[in-house]
């Protein structure tokens, strides 16, 4: 338990030290001496800081740990190593609300004031219209069970997709370059605006999520024992798999699709410190804050003045990751 | 003259649109996001105050050489600031908005360039940057010259009463050809060098069937090298399932033409159509070239 405790302090601070450095790193060079400077290189520093990076790296931090966090629940309650905010549809239904409006926005008067807002407000939308589906849909005919679930989200990802090919197929040359970019994930939008709102719906589904750490614990034992020791089952599957929707949804809905961040950090939690909930969930919401600040860095300074998107440096991160994890995992 | 009267007639009734060109604050340091604005900014000598480029910028070569803040539509804030720009020229299409946002927060001034593609539309871009960058009377300058270039295009587009129909392909990506519909670069490089799109009913790049080609059977078939690079070469392309039942796979008409010279629409693409224009109609009666 102390040592459980030992390294959750420890990713704490690796996720403080993150911060740290992503703050006072990138493209344009600020100096603490000059950026308390009355003149105008400080007031240039001082707007960069505050307005550019600042949004940028909360943003990166809270959607890092919200996926991880989300993951690590959603493995969790079914019990399946696999499991990631994508089997319950959330972020193909982000990304397909996200699309849609970018592909017919630009036929919907919307005013100035809103303008920020309307991409996030139809990938929160397209997230949980997707995910409410599955969620009634395996009510209502089948078992509200793991196997029903899993196999619901292959097949609404399918849908999702086809209406993705849809809108590309629908969209202009420039349209589709947009949807490009978002689909590859980008912290490069972030402003003050756009992410507190976002920040504060996923940090009202963490600690939802956070809430469920017991009752997880004792769903590994199964359904049925679980209900022996006092869990509401039915409760703790509504809660898990909609806060999950919330929490990987309103990330996905600011940043684009990043993927393998909330499949891969849950595993290498339970890596570092054992399977239980009272660990890795927390586990998760520091490492995954913490590899997420570092992989938007890399994507802001490795091609500097241009940048990469995120989705792309934590899959090429995450996807040689999860092969090891494979091979590690065979009999011997 | 009457053809370029014609043309000027016909632009006028069209409508340029407006362009928000006045001098800017300060032009001495400058980036630039799109290939046909870098094209520009060194048509009119001014590129020793070019401090960064977008990744379309490849023309001049030399351009390729200056620091990248990426694609156009999709350009890092804080790596356009880093270069303490002074002024950044647009494309139409650049972005994302928000960058654009905290760009005017930072009080870089931003301008940009209005689209359209025809032959006004270039002129357009280099007068509107000639007045960005004080240089007015150099933009005029190089104006006067292309219309030339313009007037000869538009004696083709006389002869060629019954003109040649042409597929513009972006690439065959996946075995289908991606070809210009309405409302696109390609079509008006189409209607520019005097060829008839036969696909006038689609609105933007769209992938077309091989049966709806062999159907719309054009007799030229024109190509961006790197759609031609991908697949292999020139034969490749007529021997594509999609294309080898048109009478342009049958008769070896395939011209394949520098991508960004035929869609930037920049200066280059005046010569580019001029070139094509040549190749599609043959030499205009009376012309030594």
């Amino acid at each position: 338990m102390v040592r459980r405790i030992r390294i959750i302090v420890l990713l704490g601070a690796a996720l403080i030290a993150a911060l740290w450095y992503a703050l006072v790193t990138g493209a344009v060079p600020i100096s603490l001496a000059t950026l308390f400077e009355d003149s105008d290189a400080g007031a240039f520093q001082r707007m960069v800081f505050a307005e550019i990076r600042s949004p940028r790296v909360v943003l990166a931090a809270f959607v890092g740990s919200s996926l991880a966090l989300a993951g690590a629940s959603l493995q969790g309650l079914f019990r399946n190593p696999l499991a990631d905010p994508g089997v319950i549809g959330v972020s193909s239904g982000a990304a397909l609300g996200a699309i849609a409006m970018i592909v017919l926005g630009g036929a919907l008067d919307i005013p100035n004031w809103l303008e920020p807002y309307v991409l996030p407000l139809a990938a929160v939308a397209g997230g949980g219209l997707v995910t409410a589906f599955i969620y009634l849909f395996a009510r209502r005919f089948g078992q509200f069970s793991i196997v029903t679930i899993l196999l619901l989200g292959i097949a609404v990802n399918a849908l999702a997709g086809v209406g993705i090919g849809a809108f590309q197929y629908l969209s202009d040359d420039a349209q589709l370059r947009t949807l490009t970019f978002w689909m590859m994930g980008s912290f490069g939008r972030a402003t003050w605006l756009a992410v507190l709102p976002a920040v504060a719906l996923m940090a009202l589904a963490g600690i939802f999520l956070f809430g469920q750490q017991r009752a997880l614990d004792r769903l590994q034992l199964g359904e049925a024992e679980a209900r022996h020791v006092g869990v509401d089952v039915k409760r703790v599957k509504r809660l898990t798999v909609m806060m999950s929707a919330v929490a990987a949804g309103a990330g996905v809905a600011v940043a684009g699709v990043i993927g393998f961040v909330g499949l891969v950090v849950p595993h290498l939690a339970r890596l570092i410190g054992g399977a239980a909930h009272g660990f890795v969930l927390p586990a998760s919401v520091f490492l995954g804050g913490a590899l997420m600040v570092c992989a938007d860095l890399v994507a802001r300074t490795v091609v500097v003045p241009a940048e990469l998107p995120v989705g792309l440096v934590t899959s090429a991160i995450g996807a040689p990751f999860f092969l090891w994890l494979i091979a590690r995992a065979r009999p011997r | 003259m009457l053809p370029r009267a014609l043309l000027v007639a016909s632009v006028a009734a069209l409508g340029i649109p407006a362009l928000a060109c006045a001098p800017a604050r300060d032009a001495t340091r400058i980036a630039v996001a799109g290939g046909s604005l870098t094209e520009i900014v060194y048509l009119l000598g001014a590129q020793d105050r070019i401090v960064a480029v977008d990744t379309t910028s490849n023309y001049p070569e030399a351009a390729t050489a200056l620091p990248s803040v990426g694609y156009v539509r999709n350009l890092s804030v804080e790596g356009l600031l880093s270069l303490s720009p002074s002024l950044i020229l647009g494309e139409d299409d650049m972005g994302p908005p928000a960058v654009l946002d905290q760009l005017a927060q930072a009080g870089v001034e931003t301008v940009r360039v209005a689209e359209q593609h025809d032959p006004e539309g270039i002129f357009g871009k280099i007068a509107c940057i000639g007045e960005v960058l004080g240089m007015g009377d150099e933009a005029d300058a190089r104006v006067e010259d292309l219309r030339a270039v313009a007037d000869r295009l538009a004696a083709y587009r006389e002869v060629s009463e019954r003109s040649p129909r042409v597929a513009m392909l972006l690439n065959l990506r996946d075995g289908a050809p991606v070809a210009a519909g309405d409302n696109t670069s390609g079509g008006g490089f189409l209607r520019m060098a005097g060829a008839r799109n036969v696909f006038p009913s689609i609105d933007g790049w769209k992938p077309v069937s091989p049966e709806a080609f062999a159907a719309a059977n054009p007799d030229v078939i024109v190509i961006p090298e790197r759609g031609v690079r991908a697949l292999g070469g020139v034969a490749d392309v007529a021997s594509h399932p999609s294309l080898r039942l048109t009478s342009a796979a049958r008769n070896g008409r395939i011209v394949v033409m520098d991508g960004m010279a035929m869609l930037g629409f920049g200066p280059r693409t005046l010569e580019a159509a001029l070139d094509f224009a040549t190749r599609l109609h043959g030499p205009v009666v009376g012309e030594s070239e």
